[in-house]
């Protein structure tokens, strides 16, 4: 029988996918890393190769597919990842993780796929960069770290009258984990505060350690005083330092698209920005603040 | 002053200033200071002509007493002059910095009454970034031209990168068009950083942790590119000794744009971006992909055609090496293909060991066959449609090239090319 043929036969016995043996299995989680390595744990135990991975909650389902809801486990996700750990390297675990970060819904297939290949072929198996299991784990690990990087270069903070800098993203991928680190040490010396809100993922930085709060919404308080002079400075400084005689847009958009635009000040279209700044020049600013505030390293 | 307004006027000033680049160096955060440096540096933005922003460029000053006549800051231009106190260039700087603007501070200046002069106020304003704002961002500084060698030694402990300016590729258009400025007061002071940063290199392996680094990102310097008749050959001869003598980190391009209208300038012709932008072809064939100058281009021939790239140019030359096939070639090979890079090279390589590859593998590796597919083999087998035949190879990429560059308006120097 063809596959048509199977639907047929499925609706008239009143039961889908279940019967038809090309149908694709897609095994359903909730959404951790966990979860996600429970479900790979399970596609072992079971001697199943489900197609995909995905998230119950975001499911849209398929007539030609069949869904199986896997269980996190705890003690399952614990063995893939030791199993990991112990045949692939401590890198390969990394890696799995910064591809789990990722927003690509083929993501659980494409872990799947590759640890599968992986365990087989061995430890130097991230270097077959030819077999297409290999190729699609590298391909959404380098859009991961790109997203990542990204981050690093656009992220812009602003500094709040409590003191806090904050920085608002919107990134491809949730990479707030492997970027905090970056401006924990760089930053050290400030508390801040870069919230995701794609993925409703802040981290917070308080001078000493940082941790992750996932937060659908956040309430900020006003800018400082100092902001807006910065900003303008900034603005200025942006302006001026292209030449106009060499504008080329699509070059600009090229290394950085649009996307980024929004959350970045100097992107803040003229008419509405601060006219001047308001205090005469931050230097006297920054000693006014400094004075009740410990946050801006006082000058020797 | 306001302060927004020096900050417009220096900022300006400091624009045609090409390097941008925070790279370099590492150098890992303190708890309690403020930075850190990554080896391949940060863009933090992207101005409105397509160049990346990762530092704050300015000129500590742009009071001149020179009068190079391509320069905007020349002695005789009626323009707004004005100095920044270190106060206010240190502020900017920690400001932008929080704010993850930018990796650090890039300062150049005028020269103000003298070289000497000028150098003891960038470093004063350097020193209270350093050691009273505790900054440990990247700091690139212009050293002048004739700056003494005390000067330098300071300079280059509070920098990561110094650089002196060749500004022009002859020293007979350097007497012509910045007199002031002759060839020995650039080169001498670039070898007394060269043989510093060497000393303290070997002195390093003595005391790790206390040493003071010098000049830790190395150096660098910049030309102008059409403003003098040289040609691509002298360009490239000029930086290939520079690299290989002075040790330079890098050799910038910038593409003459007339600001000053001089008897001694071409006047009104800006050269043409490809220039420059194959001349930074030929000057990475000779970093990263081990070109000898002489391979690139020669006196017989000595403008760089700017039809096809460097690389492809190479490859039509010397035929007789390809095709390379893919499975077999040396990876040093690997590296002459046009269209494959330095990362596609090594991808290659590595991925061939487990075995060998055909084309839709080429593609997986995301190797950019548009270029590459001419040159190559993969088990003995061209691409598909390809003829290996170097003129209708060089009709191709030529055809490539104009329609990607030149679709719409020709300028005049194109137009003469393009018959």
């Amino acid at each position: 029988m063809d596959s048509f043929s199977y639907l047929i036969a499925d609706a008239e016995l009143g039961s889908f996918s279940t019967l038809v043996d090309d149908a694709e299995l897609i095994y359903l989680y909730d959404g951790t890393l966990e979860g996600m390595l429970s479900a790979i744990f399970a596609a072992y135990g079971r001697h199943e190769d489900p197609q995909n991975i995905v998230v119950a909650d975001d499911l849209q389902e398929s007539m030609l597919c069949s869904y199986v809801p896997i269980k996190t486990e705890e003690r399952y996700a614990a063995r893939v990842k030791n199993g990991i750990i112990e045949k692939l390297g401590d890198r390969v675990y990394e890696d799995v993780k910064r591809v789990f970060l990722s927003d690509d819904t083929a993501k659980g297939g494409i872990l799947l796929r590759y640890l599968r290949y992986a365990f087989k072929a061995g430890r130097w198996s991230f270097t077959h960069l030819s077999e297409p299991p290999v190729a699609d784990f590298i391909e959404l690990r380098r859009q991961v770290e790109n997203e990542a990087h990204y981050m690093l270069m656009f992220i812009r903070f602003a500094h709040l009258e409590n003191g806090i800098f904050y920085s608002h993203i919107e990134p491809k991928a949730s990479v707030v984990p492997l970027i905090t680190d970056h401006f924990a040490k760089r930053l050290n010396v400030q508390p801040f505060i870069i919230y995701d809100s794609v993925h409703g993922l802040a981290s917070v930085y308080d001078t000493n350690r940082w941790w992750l709060v996932s937060a659908d919404d956040i309430q900020l308080p006003a800018q400082s005083q100092l902001e807006g002079d910065f900003q303008a400075l900034w603005q200025s400084f942006y302006d001026t330092i292209a030449i106009k005689e060499r504008t080329n847009p699509r070059c600009q958009r090229n290394f950085m698209p649009k996307r980024f635009w929004g959350n970045m000040c100097e992107h803040i279209p003229p008419e509405l920005r601060k006219q001047r700044p308001e205090t005469k020049t931050p230097t006297e600013a920054a000693r006014l603040l400094a004075a009740n505030q410990k946050l801006l390293i006082e000058p020797q | 002053m306001e302060l927004l307004d020096k900050l417009t006027i220096l900022a300006d000033a400091a624009k045609y200033d090409v390097a941008c680049t925070s790279c370099g160096v590492n150098r890992t955060a303190v708890k309690g200071q403020l930075g850190d440096t990554m080896k391949a540096g940060i863009c933090h933005s992207f101005s409105a002509d397509g160049r990346c922003i990762t530092l704050l460029k300015v000129l500590f000053s742009n009071v001149c007493s020179y009068n190079c006549s391509y320069c905007v800051n020349r002695r005789s231009n009626d323009v707004p002059r004005t100095t920044f106190t270190p106060r206010e260039l240190a502020e900017l700087v920690i400001g932008f910095y929080r704010r993850n603007y930018i990796e650090g501070l890039f300062l150049s200046s005028a020269v103000l009454k003298s070289p000497d002069y000028t150098t003891e106020l960038m470093c004063n304003a350097l020193q209270l970034l350093r050691s009273s704002y505790g900054f440990r961002g990247y700091i690139h500084a212009k050293a002048i031209p004739g700056t003494s060698n005390d000067l330098l030694v300071r300079l280059g402990v509070l920098a990561d990168r110094v650089s002196l300016n060749i500004e022009l590729p002859s020293s007979e258009s350097l007497r012509l068009l910045a007199p002031e400025k002759g060839r020995e007061s650039t080169l001498g002071p670039m070898a007394f950083v060269r043989d510093g940063i060497k000393a303290n290199y070997q002195d390093k392996q003595l005391s790790t942790l206390k040493r003071t680094r010098f000049v830790p990102a190395g150096q660098s310097t910049q030309m102008i590119v059409g403003a003098t008749p040289e040609s691509d050959y002298q360009i490239l001869k000029l930086s290939s000794s520079l690299y290989r003598n002075m040790e330079l980190k890098r050799v910038f391009f910038s593409a003459y744009i007339p600001v000053n209208t001089d008897p001694l300038l071409p006047s009104g012709i800006e050269t043409p971006l490809l220039r420059e932008h194959r001349l930074y072809q030929a000057d990475w064939l000779m970093r990263f992909y081990e070109f000898n100058v002489d391979e690139i281009i020669g006196a017989d021939d000595p403008f760089l055609d700017p039809l096809v790239d460097p690389k492809c140019n190479w490859a039509l030359k010397h035929i007789d090496q390809f095709p390379a096939e893919i499975n077999k070639v040396p990876y040093e090979m690997l590296l002459r293909i046009p269209g494959i890079g330095v990362r596609g090279a090594k991808r290659i390589a590595m991925a061939r060991r487990q075995r060998s590859l055909r084309f839709e593998d080429l593609k997986r590796l995301k190797i950019s066959l548009k270029r590459a597919q001419y040159f190559i083999t993969c088990n003995g087998a061209y691409a598909q449609g390809v003829v290996f035949d170097p003129t209708s190879i060089y009709a191709e990429l030529a055809g490539e090239t104009k329609k990607r560059r030149f679709k719409g308006v020709l300028d005049g120097q194109l137009q003469l090319l393009d018959c």
